[in-house]
């Protein structure tokens, strides 16, 4: 019976601690959480006033009277559009890109050639 | 306590105190009462402990919460690309508790010196009554905060609140709207937002957080600023009193775009207050001119009575009563159907109404919503100046825009609904996807007379006085109208109010630009002319110009279609 008491007594007071510990961590955790939510809250309201910081900049009237003071360039007109359809073909390649001197390639593309017109063309060579 | 212990725990009395029960038994008895006691107080301090647990976390949050929010937390507005129009940043605000203020003179003395604008005499008179709690001056700057804090005053605080603000300032003025002190919405947008619910949100507590759901408006930011732009270089060239423009998706009645110069800053809401700065396309009611032309025509052609075929005399001025109707532009001979158009004949256009009689005329237009007042999500609104009695006369003036006064968003509803294939759309100023839009659209028109709409109105841009506004590559149609305005009851010659509505592209219209010049002054090169041909026509020419490609309509030089190929592709030509 003793023995008994002894042994409740010592679970209720591990009980008292036990709580008690879980009891202060939860305030810490509490008090934790309640300051994140407050930087974040802090965070946000920087964003926010940032984000209108940008916007203000990004204003396009602005843009527009920054462009007209330092660029040369005009408001783009319809016919500089066209459809990639409307694109021409892909001039022929002279030159095949594998090899190592192209212009040296290019004359000897007209060396070989024979000449059309004959006698003429091999004395003027 | 016996006299008390009567009743039900009769049972308990003896059990603890008699004296023929057994001491064994008492003794066990009197133990579990005090082990059951004990039992009871435990519970319930092990109950406040779990409650204690349970709120502190929450009060604390409530205690940063409830510092700072004293005005109301409102949700960004963002353009249809998500750039910002309004949002919400923290400002400090400066308030005293006079109970707690030691020294007056001195309080005021060094706040005025640190806030010039600060009235002393005001300042001194708060900071003397009896009161917990004054403001003394609302949104101030962080630097200012930092000095009045180094003041070290006591009961001088500060509480940070939410302001509204608008980037943009003046460009998009009137759509927003703008809010009072207490960060409540008193005009435009802003008003709708609280009005559907968020003055609401805020009286339950719920409005604190900036976590709301930003608010997307069918309004481009860029094709905003590149009508405003043009409207504010239109009137300086033209020397108007005023001038406005819409662009509209003539698909989904979203407006793309709305401005009405003079305009104001929404950072600034004092200027609103100015009577010239009224929003002339929703709040204004005007007799909109030969662009009501476009209706009665548009009426005619799905009656069937007419054809594109048909003609008309316009050989002499058509006499009513005492009322002579002429043209501006007089042909003297019988003209047809697309030669009304083009020519802006109000004789035509007032004998094809006549045909029509008055009674149909009248329900064309209460169909297309022009006689009652049009409804956005903006809460200003004009009703129509319908006149009381509809007689033959008033049909006819009608017929050509004279004598029935309507806001300009209102001919936008009803014009797009004559080229968008007949499909009356209610215009709005929020975010709406086609199918949102079918939904709510009523057919007003048969998908034949608008493909006939639309040919005329680009035959006007090739041929008519809408040639102006045809920007190559874009394959615009128009309209023009120039309305004479009532000064001291007569219609005056030289008080103009022109109008401009262009399709784009005509075969396919996809948007509506409609330009509007409040007395445009003649200059030499439109060679005395203040019509509508020769401002609206430009200056819609101008935003067309800029704002089709951002807009993503492709231009097109190879094989445009001439007006007549938009007739070939309907099987209905007669």
């Amino acid at each position: 019976m003793r023995l008994l008491n002894i042994l409740v007594i010592a679970a209720l007071v591990t009980a008292a601690a036990y709580v008690y510990k879980i009891k202060f961590e939860a305030t810490v955790q509490a008090e934790h959480l309640a300051k994140l939510r407050d930087e974040i809250r802090r965070e946000r309201d920087a964003i926010a006033a940032l984000r209108a910081e940008w916007a203000k900049l990004d204003n396009p009237a602005r843009i527009q009277g920054i462009a007209k003071r330092h660029l040369a360039l005009k408001p783009a007109e319809a016919a500089q559009y066209d459809k990639l359809d409307g694109l021409p073909e892909r001039p022929p390649q002279l030159v095949t890109p594998d090899i190592e001197d192209p212009i040296g390639a290019i004359i000897e593309k007209f060396d070989e050639a024979p000449a059309a017109t004959g006698s003429v063309a091999t004395e003027a060579r | 306590m016996a006299a008390a212990k009567k009743g039900r725990f009769d049972f308990v009395r003896p059990l603890l105190y008699g004296r023929d029960v057994d001491r064994a038994m008492k003794a066990r008895a009197r133990i579990g009462l005090v082990i059951a006691a004990f039992a009871l107080i435990y519970a319930v301090i092990g109950g406040r402990l779990v409650l204690l647990a349970m709120t502190s976390d929450a009060q604390i949050a409530r205690r940063i919460a409830t510092a700072d929010n004293v005005a109301t937390a409102r949700p960004d507005i963002l353009d249809r690309r998500g750039e910002i129009l309004a949002t919400d940043v923290r400002t400090p605000s400066l308030f005293a508790e006079p109970r707690r203020i030691i020294d007056v003179d001195e309080a005021v003395e060094l706040l005025t010196a640190t806030l010039p604008d600060l009235d002393a005499a005001e300042l001194r008179e708060r900071l003397s009554s009896k009161k917990g709690f004054v403001w003394l001056k609302r949104e101030i700057t962080p630097k200012q905060q930092q000095d009045i804090h180094r003041l070290g005053l006591p009961g001088i605080g500060f509480l940070t609140e939410n302001k509204r603000v608008y980037p943009n300032g003046p460009e998009v003025s009137h759509v927003l709207g703008h809010v009072n002190i207490d960060n409540q919405g008193i005009a435009g947008i802003e008003k709708w937002l609280d009005s559907s619910g968020l003055a609401d949100l805020h009286l339950a507590g719920f409005a604190s957080d900036r976590q709301q759901k930003p608010i997307e408006l069918a309004l481009d930011l860029r094709v905003q600023h590149a009508l405003r732009d043009e409207l504010i270089a239109g009137r300086e060239k033209y020397k108007a009193t005023a001038a406005a423009g819409i662009v509209a998706d003539v698909r989904t009645g979203e407006i793309i775009a709305m401005v009405s110069i003079p305009d104001y800053d929404p950072n600034d809401p004092r200027q609103a207050l100015d009577k010239t700065r009224i929003n002339r396309l929703t709040t204004g009611v005007f007799e909109m001119g030969s662009t009501f032309k476009a209706l009665t025509l548009a009426m005619a052609l799905d009656s069937g009575k007419v054809t594109l075929g048909s003609s008309f005399d316009a050989r002499m001025p058509l006499r009513y009563g005492k009322f002579t109707i002429h043209d501006y532009h007089a042909q003297k001979r019988v003209l047809t159907v697309p030669e009304i158009f083009t020519y802006s004949s109000n004789i035509g256009t007032a004998r094809m109404a006549l045909q029509i009689g008055v009674q149909g005329h009248q329900a064309f237009l209460k169909k297309l919503g022009q006689l009652d007042r049009l409804r956005t999500e903006l809460p200003e609104s004009a009703e129509p100046l319908v006149p009381r009695h509809w007689g033959e006369l008033n049909t006819v003036t009608i017929a050509f825009g004279h004598g029935l006064s309507v806001a300009p968003l209102q001919a936008v509803m009803g014009i797009s609904a004559l080229v968008n294939g007949g499909k009356l759309i209610p215009p709005t100023f929020l975010k709406r996807t086609q199918e949102e839009a079918d939904a709510l659209a009523t057919r007003v028109i048969k998908p034949e007379t608008s493909d006939k709409m639309r040919y005329l109105m680009r035959l006007n841009a090739e041929v008519g006085s809408a040639k102006k506004a045809d920007v190559p590559g874009f394959y615009v149609g128009g309209k023009t109208g120039t309305s004479e305005k009532v000064v001291g009851g007569r219609y005056s010659k030289t008080k103009l109010l022109t109008s401009f509505t262009a399709i784009l592209p005509a075969d396919q219209p996809r948007y509506l630009v409609l330009i509007m010049l409040d007395e445009p002054q003649p200059l030499p090169e439109t060679h005395g002319y203040a019509t509508s041909g020769w401002n609206a026509a430009p200056v819609a020419a101008n935003v067309i110009t800029r704002v089709a490609l951002p807009l993503g309509i492709e231009p097109r030089f190879d094989v445009l279609p001439s007006a007549q190929q938009i007739l070939q592709a309907t099987s209905s030509i007669r």
